[in-house]
């Protein structure tokens, strides 16, 4: 193994959240009462007409304990909102790591369809709680803003750390990607912006003229939903029918969705950066995202990039920030972009500006990773009969259990989702899919692919169904 | 139709979307965990049963939980045949 770490070795030592506190609010020492509301999406996307979808998500319960990938961004003198406090067991290990847990703000109930940042709202104590650390001078965090968390913030005297709702509404549209991509120059994947069901055909048309697929993707799209592949004129013409009929009977035919050729790709890349509040911009990473039929499965690091081609995607960054800045925007940006079959970067497939699944990785990547290593964040299917204790899970990973400190190893990300799932105690026992988040250490790629199959066999005994990009 | 036709559909749909051959199934087998059905596939499910079936389906006057099983999605598609007034 090889690599000596140059990272440092305690959770005070950690500069990526100082960083973002710094470029947030100016002080390197705030303190942050951060929400990772993965529901935001869905607000945002509430005005907005996309293809016909059903009501509901199957994966809701898990999206909801997503949360939980907070705790090991936040730092320990600040505050994480949890619509259920964390494993006690898994909250011991995240300390153990040396990361350190913040404080757990626990709403009064678990939370309903407007996640935590509606419980927050329904749970007076904790307003209070808040109403207090807004006296000590805390900021609101969430992962994204929507008019709930600006409730947030007016009931309780938080500051806030980030833009206004209107503003994230606005910069996270897939026609908002595009347009700007377009304006900047940036190179853009082929496709169209669609405003009415009319345009919508015209794209389809055009499309597949060449009888290639096309991806018609909702503006406000929230990941594993609002997306659909079409690979022939009669699949186009079946969804153009249910859009007609849907503006028949709702009178209006307005539609917020793109249409966009695939592209041949060598692989998708997904690079942050944070605009701060003087409209400074600087480029945090590029990972390589590993995805299959447009679901996030995972993030590689260092990306398989030559000098000239991350030279691109950091002057589509600084950009990029600019035109965000411009927009009212400040706060992390992710952006989902990909490097062709031509070698040629397409530096943006869709901007993110919020918090994104790789941002969460940040103190965790900082602390373990080792200046000439390799990272790989993932999540781990399992399918479980009944629910599994962190201990249990701890045995079975063995010494991989253990904070890879100069060796290889992995660190758990998120536990909440192993059990999310799970039948209710009432209900008869029946088998369910948990994710048990977490990011590989290894010196190179080919370390960090040994380590996937012994953290697989390890996890095996749970019955994992290993799921292959 | 009759419910054992509808089920049939509801095999080859799943058969279309999933790239599998898919036979066989009970009407306790659930679409997500059992047969992980992925939830952007859910549309492209729907399509295929307006295929197989002649019935016009309004996705948004669905519920995922009418996706949870074989046996659910049948009720679905067995009320949308429903003679008007029945």
């Amino acid at each position: 193994m090889s690599g000596i770490s140059r990272a440092p070795r305690s959770a005070e030592g950690l500069s990526s959240t100082k960083d973002l506190k710094e470029a947030l609010t100016g002080d390197r020492a705030a303190r942050f009462v951060w929400l990772c509301n993965f529901e935001v999406e869905h607000r945002w996307a509430r005005a907005y007409t996309g293809i016909p979808a059903v009501r509901g998500s199957a994966t809701a319960a898990t999206v909801q304990r997503m949360e939980e990938l907070g705790a090991l961004l936040a730092e320990p003198g600040d505050h994480l909102l949890l619509d259920r406090p964390l494993d006690a067991h898994y909250r011991r290990y995240a300390e153990r790591t040396g990361l350190g847990a913040p404080t757990e703000l626990v709403t009064r109930a678990p939370a309903a369809e407007g996640g935590t940042a509606a419980a927050v709202l329904d749970s007076p104590e904790l307003l209070d709680r808040l109403r207090a650390l807004a006296r000590d001078g805390a900021f609101l965090m969430p992962m994204g803003a929507s008019d709930r968390e600006r409730r947030i913030t007016e009931l309780t005297g938080l500051r806030s750390a980030v833009p206004d709702a209107a503003v994230y509404e606005r910069v996270n549209s897939k026609i908002y990607s595009r347009r700007t991509a377009a304006e900047l120059g940036l190179r853009t994947i082929p496709g169209f912006c669609c405003e009415t069901a009319g345009q919508l055909r015209h794209a389809l048309e055009e499309g597949l003229r060449e009888g290639d697929p096309v991806i018609v993707k909702d503006a406000y799209g929230v990941s594993g939903r609002g997306l659909v592949v079409l690979d022939s004129r009669k699949k186009a013409d079946q969804l153009l029918r249910m859009v007609d009929r849907r503006a028949r009977k709702t009178g209006d035919d307005a539609l917020h969705v793109v249409v966009e050729a695939f592209l041949p790709k060598r692989f998708d890349l997904n690079y942050q950066f944070t605009v701060d509040r003087h409209g400074g911009v600087r480029l945090d990473f590029v990972k390589e995202a590993l995805t299959a039929g447009g679901v996030h499965l995972g993030h590689v690091m260092p990306a398989d990039l030559t000098a000239a081609q991350r030279d691109e995607l950091a002057e589509a960054a600084e950009r990029l920030g600019k035109r965000l800045f411009a927009d009212g925007f400040f706060g992390i940006v992710g952006v989902d972009a990909l490097l062709g079959a031509d070698d040629l970067v397409y530096p943006v497939l869709e901007i993110n500006a919020r918090l994104n699944m790789s941002s969460y990785q940040g103190r965790v990547t900082e602390l373990f990773g080792r200046s000439d290593g390799a990272a790989l964040a993932k999540h781990y299917p399992l399918r479980l009969s009944a629910p599994v204790g962190f201990p249990a899970l701890a045995e079975a990973l063995g010494p991989l259990a253990e904070p890879p400190r100069d060796r290889d190893g992995l660190v758990v990300t998120c536990f909440g989702t192993v059990n999310a799932q799970a039948t209710a105690a009432d209900d008869a026992p029946a088998p369910f899919d948990g994710r048990l988040y977490a990011v590989l250490f290894a010196a190179d790629r080919a370390g960090l692919a040994a380590l996937d199959r012994r953290v697989t066999t390890a996890l095996s005994r749970f019955d994992t169904t290993e799921r292959t990009p | 139709m009759d419910r054992h036709h509808v089920v049939a559909a509801v095999e080859a749909a799943l058969g279309e979307v999933l790239e599998r051959p898919v036979t066989g199934l009970t009407e306790d087998v659930r679409l997500f965990e059992d047969l992980h059905l992925d939830s952007t596939s859910v549309l492209e499910m729907l399509m295929a049963l307006e295929d197989a079936i002649d019935i016009s389906v309004d996705p948004e006057s669905l519920d995922m939980d009418d996706f949870k099983s074989v046996g659910t999605l049948t009720d679905y598609v067995l009320t949308q045949q429903a003679p008007s007034g029945v």
